[in-house]
């Protein structure tokens, strides 16, 4: 279990590591559909193996959900602009943040996963899924336009559901329907808004939204 | 008496979205009335000391929820109260469901045993609300929602975290297996383990719990987003808003202080509270030396305000949280008061800036007057009962020995004071612009009047029973 857990959270955080250096929006959302699976997969795994039936049943609606989610994602995608950072800026310098947010993970969740009292099989993998968290917040942050910030918002609810399996072996059903419930509304509302915002100001750059100031 | 409270405004937001425009306005005051008596008669019980179950624990009132639905029905029925002059050729069945579903995921949030349950509802409220601060469809006001859905939605993942790691820590207390205990996001559950569980993955969690719930507290630095959607709702949205949605995150975060005092002493979280305070009153300050719009003015007086509630918690002790309950309350009076009556100003002058606004008292007395009273009142002056709380959680700082910061705090005050009472003074007089209309009949004011009533018996004699009810739902967080 500690192998597998390990290198599906690792191949995740490569996924989202990738996104990052990646420079047109169809293979970020690609991307993103990655990370999807590969979560649901840690998940499923973990479900199996510790005998979670109902964590099964999790990974399960994880995946319907993140792929509608990925296909609204698409449609948002369909008028911005090809490129998620600016011409003439490379993918250099955020790689090397996000690499250095990797190791920030480790040292924030250090009272977490060196407790004397758990052995978990999976609390490797629990700085990972942080990593992810934080590099979610990162892309989220440093967003060009409305997109770029929504892919970021939402790399970094992918990496905390990781983080919850691997942590909790799965929350109490309730909240994981309220969790996918609220990320799917959430999805639907930025739409929206989006929409809204590229009929008001032709543009998605959230430097054009400067009405409100002081 | 849960079910039904909880059912109310619940049934009401899915009637009114199917109802004829007429037969609208008729649910939304019987509604609101129901739920206003209802949530008043479970606090009168919950703050004498019965605690109220209801689904097997999940839904729980005690003194301290009883308090918190005291403060939700009696905001939401004035802003209800209010409504119509908003919505009545515009969209009732876009504004009135979300209305009641944001009272619905409020109140959920304040009457859940549940965590995890009062993390959804609390994330419920951003959901439901963000419609409503862009009501107007104007490009402020939709950069006002995009900015509020994402930064809430980011700040209660955040806190999400945080619920994560608490349940972690409940679960490893056998070596190398997940073994939660029966209802383990359970706060009664919660509580009785805490002594047992590890301190640093609590402080942790502590952490994300206070900066995400802390982003829908309003408290600086995560209050970036508040300003915008405070002042770009319409009156009554931003009424609830201001007036009691902040606080229902200040008392998510309230939730978790003793669990964490409990398993890593108090220090650590009252260090957490004091310093959120001062920042949060720095930046209020700061802003309302020299305000512009007065919508954005009372929107800093809201952080603020928040940002005193935190002090009191910080300074700890029966005194400090009582005093920041009750300044919860007394705010939450006040706030939404003076935000309805700004929204009347608003329509009679046509600008939310501060520049245009001149001769109130003359143009607009009723309303002018009112708008003083309330300002006054946030203030803290005498005899409105922010006076009371404040000097209570003033004297809480003092006494615990907080001295420098309780300092601080009132020199940032006295700031904030000077720049709220100089634009307040500038709105009033001058030449009154004949264009401006007035506010409606007395009996639309009426229930504003009843709530400033209300602060001044708060500032001058407490009515029996507040003390011993402030007391109780003090202590269910003083260990």
């Amino acid at each position: 279990m500690t192998t597998l857990s390990n290198l599906l959270a690792f191949l995740a955080l490569g996924a989202t590591l990738v996104l990052v250096w990646r420079q047109s929006w169809r293979g970020r959302v690609r991307l993103f559909v990655v990370q999807s699976l590969l979560l649901g997969a840690l998940a499923a795994v973990i479900g199996a193996l510790a005998k979670r039936p109902s964590l099964l049943f999790v990974a399960a609606v994880f995946v319907v959900v993140k792929i509608v989610i990925a296909r609204v994602l698409t449609r948002m995608a369909a008028g911005a602009p090809l490129r998620p950072t600016r011409p003439g800026r490379t993918a250099g310098i955020p790689l090397l943040v996000a690499g250095a947010l990797v190791v920030v993970a480790y040292v924030i969740m250090l009272p977490v996963s060196s407790l004397a009292s758990s052995a978990l099989p999976t609390r490797g993998a629990i700085p990972l899924a942080f990593a992810m968290a934080l590099i979610g917040l990162f892309v989220c942050v440093t967003g060009r336009d409305a997109l770029g910030q929504v892919t970021g918002f939402l790399v970094f609810e992918n990496a905390i559901f990781g983080l919850a399996v691997v942590a909790t072996y799965g929350m109490p059903g309730l909240i994981e329907a309220g969790v996918f419930l609220e990320a799917l509304v959430i999805v639907l509302l930025m739409e929206g808004v989006i929409v809204q915002i590229r009929r008001e100001h032709d543009s998605l750059d959230v430097e054009r939204l400067q009405e409100l100031r002081g | 008496m849960i079910v039904p409270l909880l059912a109310v405004p619940l049934l009401a937001a899915a009637l009114v979205a199917l109802m004829a425009p007429r037969a609208v306005i008729v649910v939304h005051v019987v509604a609101t009335l129901l739920t206003f008596a209802i949530g008043l008669t479970l606090t009168a019980r919950a703050v004498s000391g019965v605690t109220t179950l209801a689904f097997d624990g999940v839904l729980r009132v005690d003194a301290l929820s009883g308090w918190m639905i005291a403060v939700i029905v009696v905001v939401a029925s004035l802003a209800a109260m209010e409504a119509p002059r908003y919505v009545s050729d515009r969209a009732p069945r876009v504004f009135y469901p979300l209305f009641h579903l944001m009272v619905f995921t409020m109140l959920l949030a304040v009457c859940t045993d549940d965590v995890g349950l009062m993390w959804v509802a609390v994330e419920g409220t951003t959901l439901a609300s963000v419609f409503l601060v862009n009501f107007e469809r104007t490009r402020a006001s939709l950069e006002a929602a995009y900015k509020y859905l994402l930064i809430c939605s980011v700040g209660i993942a955040i806190a999400f975290v945080g619920t994560v790691l608490i349940y972690y820590a409940e679960a490893v207390r056998q070596q190398g297996v997940i073994e939660h205990a029966p209802h383990a996001l359970r706060w009664t559950a919660l509580l009785a383990l805490a002594p047992s569980l590890p301190p640093r993955v609590l402080q942790l969690a502590f952490v994300f719990l206070v900066v995400g719930y802390g982003t829908k507290a309003g408290l600086a630095p995560m209050h970036t987003w508040l300003p915008d959607a405070h002042s770009e709702a319409p009156a009554p949205v931003s009424a609830m808003m201001s007036g009691v949605l902040l606080s229902v995150g200040a008392y998510a975060i309230l939730r978790f202080k003793p669990i964490v005092d409990a398993a890593a002493g108090p220090s650590f979280a009252q260090r957490i509270f004091v310093a959120l305070g001062l920042l949060s009153l720095a930046v209020a300050a700061t802003f309302l030396w020299n305000p512009r719009n007065y919508k954005r003015m009372l929107a800093y007086s809201s952080v603020e305000h928040i940002g005193l509630v935190s002090l009191g918690l910080g300074f700890g002790g029966a005194l400090g949280v009582s005093g920041a309950l009750l300044h919860v309350a007394n705010h939450g009076l006040a706030k939404s008061v003076v935000f309805l009556l700004a929204g009347r100003i608003r329509a009679a002058y046509g600008t939310a800036e501060l520049a245009g606004v001149r001769g109130l008292l003359r143009a607009l007395p009723m309303t002018g007057r009112g708008f003083v009273l309330a300002v006054l009142a946030l203030m803290g002056l005498p005899p409105f009962g922010l006076f009371t709380s404040e000097i209570m959680i003033f004297a809480a700082g003092f006494r615990e020995g907080h001295t420098w910061a309780a300092a601080t705090a009132l020199l940032l005050l006295v700031v904030a004071f000077g720049g709220l009472l100089r634009a307040t003074q500038s709105m009033m007089f001058g030449p009154a612009p004949a264009t401006a209309h007035t506010g409606g009949g007395w009996m639309t004011s009426l229930p504003m009047a009843v709530a400033l009533a209300a602060l001044v018996v708060i500032g001058l004699a407490w009515p029996p029973g507040l003390g011993a009810a402030l007391d109780l739902a003090a202590r269910t967080v003083i260990r």
